[in-house]
């Protein structure tokens, strides 16, 4: 609604500014028509002029003060806060150089107000550095007038001290004519700039001691800073070089003239998918498993791989556009489904949005691999979900490892490996990213390169130790020299070199890369009868699991993953123990490597799920907060998060005007309510105080909604989800210490730290 | 059926509107106009996040640049007070130079980098320098979309998001 719609002409808000106009300029005027000339005959031709220059700064600034948009925020607009009518908490908590902020949301407006950012209630505008309303200029004072408000006080108060003088040496001059008209003039313009002087010059000393500490009228009145810190100030000289100084904000104005429009035009560039989009067909005696590889928060794929698991459902909306793409033909009972996100998928979610979907099919598929690029993009995918630079990301190497194993290692490679490899490399080469996910991707190809045969040997785990410099799972800024140890060694999965998750998907990749190999002899007893026997009931005779597993408990989803494991130990035992060996040490080798990355991650998250909309402002200041984001977020917002001074949570647009009390006004009631907590940190309390009790019990299904919400909130929980990951990854991790791969981890109990300090308990 | 949206993006035919992301503003900094650099998942398999990161850094400076308190700007403040600030009817200011350049680099990246990906990216100016709004747009083609826009950004009518 446009700020003036449907409102009336008020004559009665128009009296102050009238006023005052009608006083300056009335009053100057007569003080230079009846006093200015005997001043410039008597003392000098400069006084009317200095008075002049300073009259004309005075208007000047008064009209700029007047009519100069203060700096009004535009409505927003519906499809902003689509998320957030009925859902959103009313505040949100922003960090600003370590303080905590409070960003209220505005009903009238639709958005949370930026800090320092106040709704008047006589202009119905959200105004940023809201100053004050001054019925004076009838303006709201704000950012961008602020200047020439302070400069309007402070002239004006020049101006009125030189009236003044120069009546008084005009008056003083002609006492014995005191009922001269120019003397009587005079003194009447001495009474009118006397009388207003004392309250003029008490608001300039008031402004300048507020430039000065770098505060705004409403943060002063309303005593957000008292006792605390004021995080906008830049010392004195910065503030007022700030207010003086700054250049001229513009106008927040939509422009209505046509800028040149841009066509868009299908089909759009997928640029991992089409350049990365893999399928690999691996045929194993008839079975052929389908890889495709595209990006998406694959994760989804993984678990399901894992005998005991029901197909993962794929990732809902790009995992169909993938598929659209992708010539495979692929559709295991993994890949046919969209989830968004369960707790052991979320294990397997790369860090990296550009990651390509892989679609890890159960024994039986045909993992197509049409061309190079696809080739690097299924490794890329390996690649990129593990790096944890970026994003940690916690991947269960079990998970994504297992469901790769299976679906290579259940068919001769058909595809002409070296041909791949060839590709890959050089596709690799040429699609290297800065992003640090791309170091997996190049380790990824030189893995393919090397021979595999020590993957698969007997001594799997001790070749990997040979192979796979654990140094790189510590180091993972070697993680190029590391990629290329990787390669030579071909079997080791890359663990380390970049996250600890890579090692995971590395394997699997490397897996499926050596499964492709696998037409050598030497490969090819062991992987046909692994995957055949592992993979062969899994896609095919499950049906899409009716449970998601985002809804289940830690602890179940453990149960479930260590049968999992268990089923493919045996299996790979019966068969060969190598891949075995493999997947577990990977997960093993993670542990100690993606702890820091979770807790690296944090600072991170109160600051940027605070400054989100949708998101609640839980997420302001507490770890716990964060651990229940995705719990608040999706169904508790309205009533849990009030101001104190407040009953409603987020009204929606139809009733905002409701809100409309909520203006500058009110807004020191409020802030008053919350003055006590004598700084901005005080609204995270409050809004946090509902979610604390809450965290302790959501230890668990925090993880599972985390996954559930993960694209919301992806970057900022980082955390959770790497906590769950590492839930997931401690299946492996009592193996991955030196035991076998059998049944005799799951004796083991682990204990990880996860995001905001809470220990899981994770039954191996 | 092409739509205009907002004079800022044709959707040509088999295009429709998805949904919209939308980049805060990151305060960490105090007041200073910088926009969050971090990849949104909704993107993922849109844009490199190094092109989407480019995009944003580049913006950042841009905002950056016009908010300076340096010589230029004591030097505009300085005419406009002597000029009793009737320059402001002749000239534009610094951080309005600095708009138009912005405004020129985002629909550069529009034609180059997002349009081609299926994404449009909103000037922030338009919605107060608080959001800068990146609509992803689907290729399948769906023509139930309302076409046209007069709203201030984006598109208010849109297909439901595939989920």
């Amino acid at each position: 609604m446009p700020n003036s719609a449907g409102k009336r002409f008020k004559p009665t808000k128009y009296i102050p500014v009238s006023t005052a106009a009608t006083l300056l300029v009335g009053s100057t005027t007569l003080f230079f028509v009846f006093t200015c000339p005997w001043l410039s005959k008597v003392i000098s031709a400069a006084v009317p002029l200095y008075n002049g220059l300073v009259f004309i700064f005075v208007l000047a600034n008064f009209s700029m003060a007047t009519f100069m948009d203060p700096g009004v925020y535009p409505r927003a607009d519906e499809d902003e806060d689509k998320d957030d009518d009925f859902r959103a908490p009313l505040y949100k908590n922003v960090e600003i150089k370590g303080i905590q902020v409070r960003m209220k949301w505005c009903a009238t407006c639709h958005f949370y107000r930026p800090p320092r950012c106040s709704h008047c209630s006589v202009c119905d505008n959200c105004v940023e550095d809201f100053d004050h309303h001054c019925p004076w200029v009838n303006n709201c004072i704000g950012r961008r007038n602020y200047r020439y408000f302070f400069l309007f006080l402070l002239s004006l108060t020049i101006h009125m001290v030189g009236v003044f003088s120069f009546g008084l040496i005009f008056v003083l001059h002609h006492r014995e004519r005191l009922g001269a008209l120019h003397t009587t003039v005079t003194l009447v313009v001495m009474c009118i700039a006397g009388l207003f002087f004392i309250p003029v010059m008490g608001l300039t000393g008031f402004h300048m001691v507020l430039v000065a500490r770098g505060r705004t009228t409403n943060e002063q009145v309303t005593g957000k800073f008292r006792g605390g810190v004021n995080p906008f100030t830049k010392g004195c000289c910065g503030n007022v070089k700030y207010v003086l100084c700054s250049p001229l904000a513009p106008r927040y104005i939509v422009d209505p003239r046509k800028k040149p429009s841009v066509k868009i035009q299908p089909p759009f560039i997928r640029p991992d998918l089409s350049d990365r989009q893999v399928t690999v067909k691996v045929s194993d005696n008839g079975i052929h498993s389908t890889i495709t590889s595209s990006k998406s928060k694959k994760r989804l794929d993984a678990p399901d791989d894992n005998e005991t698991q029901p197909p993962l459902p794929p990732k809902a909306d790009r995992y169909n556009q993938l598929k659209s793409q992708l010539t495979s033909s692929e559709e295991s009972s993994l890949s046919g489904k969209t989830h968004p996100s369960t707790p052991a998928m979320y294990k397997f979610r790369p860090s990296f949005g550009t990651m390509p979907k892989v679609h890890y099919h159960v024994t039986g598929e045909k993992i197509v691999m049409p061309d190079e690029c696809k080739t690097s993009a299924i490794l890329e995918e390996g690649v990129r979900s593990h790096d944890y630079k970026s994003e940690p990301n916690l991947d269960l190497p079990e998970y994504t490892n297992a469901p790769l194993h299976r679906t290579f290692q259940s068919s001769p490679f058909q595809l002409d490996s070296d041909t791949i490899n060839s590709r890959t490399l050089s596709l690799k080469q040429g699609q290297r990213r800065p992003e640090k996910g791309q170091l997996p991707a190049l380790q990824l190809q030189t893995v393919i390169s090397t021979p595999y045969k020590s993957i698969f040997s007997p001594n799997t785990l001790s070749n990997r130790n040979g192979s796979l410099s654990y140094d790189s799972l510590l180091n993972p800024s070697l993680s190029p020299v590391t990629a290329s140890e990787c390669m030579s060694h071909r079997g080791m999965p890359s663990m380390g070199f970049h996250s600890p998750y890579l090692p995971t998907k590395m394997c699997h990749i490397r897996e499926s890369e050596m499964q492709r190999h696998q037409v050598a002899p030497t490969y090819s007893p062991v992987i046909p009868s692994r995957g055949m026997g592992r993979h062969s009931p899994h896609p095919r005779d499950r049906d899409p699991s009716p449970v998601r597993y985002d809804n289940l408990s830690q602890t179940i989803m453990a149960s479930i993953q260590e049968r999992k494991e268990i089923e493919e130990r045996e299996k790979r035992m019966r068969h060969g123990r190598s891949q075995t060996h493999i997947y577990v040490q990977d997960s093993g080798l993670f542990d100690g490597g993606y702890n820091p990355p979770p807790n690296a991650c944090y600072p991170d998250g109160p600051r940027g799920p605070g400054s989100r909309g949708p998101t609640p402002p839980a997420c302001g200041g507490s770890r716990d907060n964060l651990m229940g984001v995705g719990v608040v977020t999706y169904g508790q917002r309205t009533p849990v998060l009030r101001h104190a001074g407040s009953t409603l949570g987020r009204v929606p647009r139809t009733s905002s005007t409701s809100l409309h009390t909520d203006h500058s006004s009110t807004n020191s009631s409020h802030s008053k309510t919350t003055a006590p907590e004598g700084s901005y940190r005080s609204p995270a309390h409050q809004t946090h105080s509902p979610a604390m009790p809450r965290s302790p019990s959501y230890s668990h299904q925090k993880l599972s909604y985390m996954s559930a919400h993960e694209r919301t909130d992806s970057p900022h929980l980082g955390g959770p989800r790497e906590v769950m990951k590492v839930n997931g990854q401690m299946d492996c991790h009592p193996s991955a210490q030196g035991t076998t791969i059998s049944p005799s981890r799951h004796s083991n109990v682990k204990k990880v730290t996860g995001v905001g300090g809470t220990t899981y308990e994770i039954s191996v | 059926m092409e739509t205009e949206l907002q004079a800022v993006g044709l959707v040509g035919r088999g295009a429709s509107l998805s949904h919209q992301v939308f980049i805060q503003r990151d305060y960490s900094d105090g007041t200073s106009c910088r926009f969050q650099v971090h990849f949104p998942s909704e993107l993922e398999g849109r844009v490199e996040r190094s092109l989407f990161e480019d995009t944003v850094k580049t913006l950042n400076d841009y905002y950056a640049e016009a908010e300076q308190v340096g010589g230029g700007s004591y030097l505009e403040g300085g005419v406009a007070c002597a000029t009793a600030y009737l320059i402001f009817l002749c000239m534009e200011t610094r951080y309005e130079k600095v708009l138009r350049k912005v405004a020129a680099y985002i629909q550069e990246q529009n034609q180059k980098v997002y349009a081609p990906r299926g994404l449009l990216i909103s000037d922030p100016v338009q919605r107060g320098m608080r959001v800068i709004e990146i609509s992803i747009y689907d290729d399948h083609g769906s023509t139930d979309s309302s076409s046209g826009s007069s709203s201030v950004s984006g598109s208010t009518a849109r297909s439901p998001p595939v989920s």
